[in-house]
């Protein structure tokens, strides 16, 4: 069953002046329920926009958005709405914080909600859990926290609507391993939570191979495939091809199987590759 | 927020876009000198003619022009009136109840119309349409580069201009992802009260102070980087040149000064005060 369907969607920026781009043409794709998509191309493909779409910050120029079945854009003014069941991480989101405190920051989308004050402030703590934020963090100043924990409250602001949908952008550039590491456990908690959909952008091959089921590969504002991840990774020469490219460990087993070695399937992870590269040193 | 339009330069290849941006500045001045020379309608005729070929020769489409006229309509339209209404004279034209119009009063209001627009229209040729941004500051600094003597710092003042002028683009882009991500946690910033509006903008103003803070202090630190120490001793990458086109335009502006003051002593016409 799709959660978010795409029908027809075209748009364009600056229409009608020397600087018109088309970012996306007639992309019509599909987001499973339930499962971890990851979009991925080069800059200027169409993902950002595509995620501005998803949650009505944008609107298509023709085509529609379709969230269970019903047009996210049938009521204009019930677009807020649709917001918190699409809820946006956008890139570097730790500079979307402005409260005194992380608690008060968390707490301003179920805010704006109208929710009790009882149910934010148990969202809040909810929210907080599956980031993974100390408590003794909540009613720090955002400002002194570090950059991981920065971007952990970001996300828990977001969190914290409790969203059918969380759509994120790029969600472990600029952090170091550690921090990028927690990102990605940060998701596949709030999946296995919840059971919400997720929809990840992101330029690191290896970081869609840890954590996306889907992958949707944009070029030039289209749809150039969709599958399974594995479907996807195994067609490293058409990646390739437009500029694009497989996690480095399945790039490191084509070689070897080009050279000879025998490897029945190709591993994405490392952690999967291991045993493989074991067995075969043996 | 989308329509902050950051400066007008129009790139094009004219003649006035090669002129040296010092020259441009003197003769922007001195232009706006020549419109207020004007006092009958030979040489508020010449002044008009001056500015249709300038437009010409500076290659930049009238449609473009006629925007940068938008936002005067109003001040234009309220110095005609006043002037039509208020000026008294000799020959009455019109007469209705208290309001009095004359002919002296008629000609004013288009002589004054015709002056501001030419005003906009030189001083944007000269200056903003076919001048980037950061010529123009060089050409300031240039210029006001005397007055270092009585230790002003010109220098600073003209990279403080830079940089804010670099930056606007910049903020503007910053200003609305942070809102797209406000939005996104579905912050409101059209409806309710005003005051409602102002507090919506909290979300906005705080990380946009932050990020501008910290931009600041990241470009200091590489400007410090490249030894950066004030403009003691600095040499330019671009040296600004004075070509013979440059004192032609000049000489011209000041021939047409003259020009102008000539028609106005054997004027003909009505003349303005």
């Amino acid at each position: 069953m799709a959660k978010i369907r795409l029908e027809k969607v075209n748009y364009t920026y600056s229409a009608g002046t020397p600087f018109e781009t088309r970012a996306l043409r007639d992309v019509e794709f599909e987001i499973k329920e339930g499962l971890v998509t990851g979009i991925i191309g080069h800059t200027g493909s169409g993902k950002s926009t595509m995620m501005m779409l998803l949650n009505g910050l944008e609107k298509p120029e023709s085509g529609r958005v379709l969230l269970d079945g019903a047009d996210i854009w049938e009521k204009p003014k019930e677009i807020s709405k649709v917001r918190f069941r699409v809820g946006l991480v956008m890139q570097y989101p730790e500079y979307q914080l402005f409260e005194e405190t992380v608690a008060k920051d968390i707490a301003f989308g179920p805010k704006n909600m109208g929710l009790t004050e009882d149910e934010i402030s148990a969202r809040v703590r909810e929210a907080a859990g599956i980031v993974g934020l100390d408590a003794g963090l909540l009613e720090k100043s955002p400002f002194e926290l570090s950059g991981g924990e920065k971007r952990r409250a970001a996300i828990a602001g977001i969190i914290a609507m409790k969203p059918e949908v969380l759509v994120l952008d790029e969600p472990a550039a600029g952090l170091d391993p550690a921090g990028r590491e927690r990102i990605l456990g940060t998701i596949q908690n709030f999946r296995a939570q919840t059971g919400a959909t997720v929809i990840i952008v992101s330029h690191s091959m290896e970081d869609m191979a840890e954590v996306c089921d889907e992958i949707v590969v944009l070029l030039e504002g289209r749809i150039l495939m969709s599958g399974s991840t594995r479907e996807i990774f195994s067609r490293a020469d058409e990646l390739r091809r437009v500029g694009l490219d497989v996690p480095e460990i399945t790039g490191l087993m084509l070689r070897l199987r080009d050279m000879g070695a025998e490897i029945d399937s190709i591993p994405f992870t490392v952690k999967d590759a291991l045993p493989k590269l074991m067995k075969l040193l043996k | 927020m989308n329509n902050i339009s950051f400066g007008q330069y129009y790139p094009a290849n004219s003649l006035i876009h090669s002129l040296d941006a010092r020259f441009k500045v003197i003769c922007a001045f001195l232009y706006i000198v020549c419109s207020f020379l004007c006092k009958n309608i030979l040489s508020f005729a010449a002044l008009l003619a001056s500015a249709a070929l300038l437009v010409a020769i500076s290659g930049i489409p009238p449609k473009i022009l006629l925007k940068s006229l938008r936002p005067i309509i109003f001040i234009l339209l309220f110095t005609v009136v006043i002037n039509m209404f208020w000026t008294s004279g000799e020959n009455l034209v019109f007469s209705w109840w208290k309001i009095r119009i004359y002919y002296e009063g008629i000609m004013n209001a288009l002589f004054i119309a015709v002056r501001i627009v030419v005003l906009i229209v030189g001083t944007s040729i000269f200056l903003t349409y076919t001048t980037t941004p950061i010529a123009l500051t060089d050409a300031l600094e240039s210029l006001l580069s005397p007055l270092k003597v009585l230790r002003a710092p010109v220098h600073e003042f003209a990279m403080m201009i830079t940089i804010a002028l670099r930056f606007i683009p910049t903020l503007t882009e910053e200003t609305n992802r942070i809102m797209a991500a406000q939005k996104a946690r579905g912050a409101d910033f059209t409806t309710g009260s005003i005051f409602k509006r102002a507090r919506a903008l909290i979300p906005i103003l705080v990380p946009l102070f932050v990020s501008a803070f910290r931009r600041a202090d990241e470009l200091a630190t590489a400007m410090e980087c490249r030894c950066y120490h004030g403009g003691e001793g600095r040499t330019r990458l671009n040296i600004p040149h004075s070509r013979p086109r440059d004192y032609v335009m000049l000489l011209l502006i000041v021939a047409f000064g003259a020009g102008l003051i000539l028609i106005n002593i054997y004027g003909i016409g009505y003349t303005m005060k």
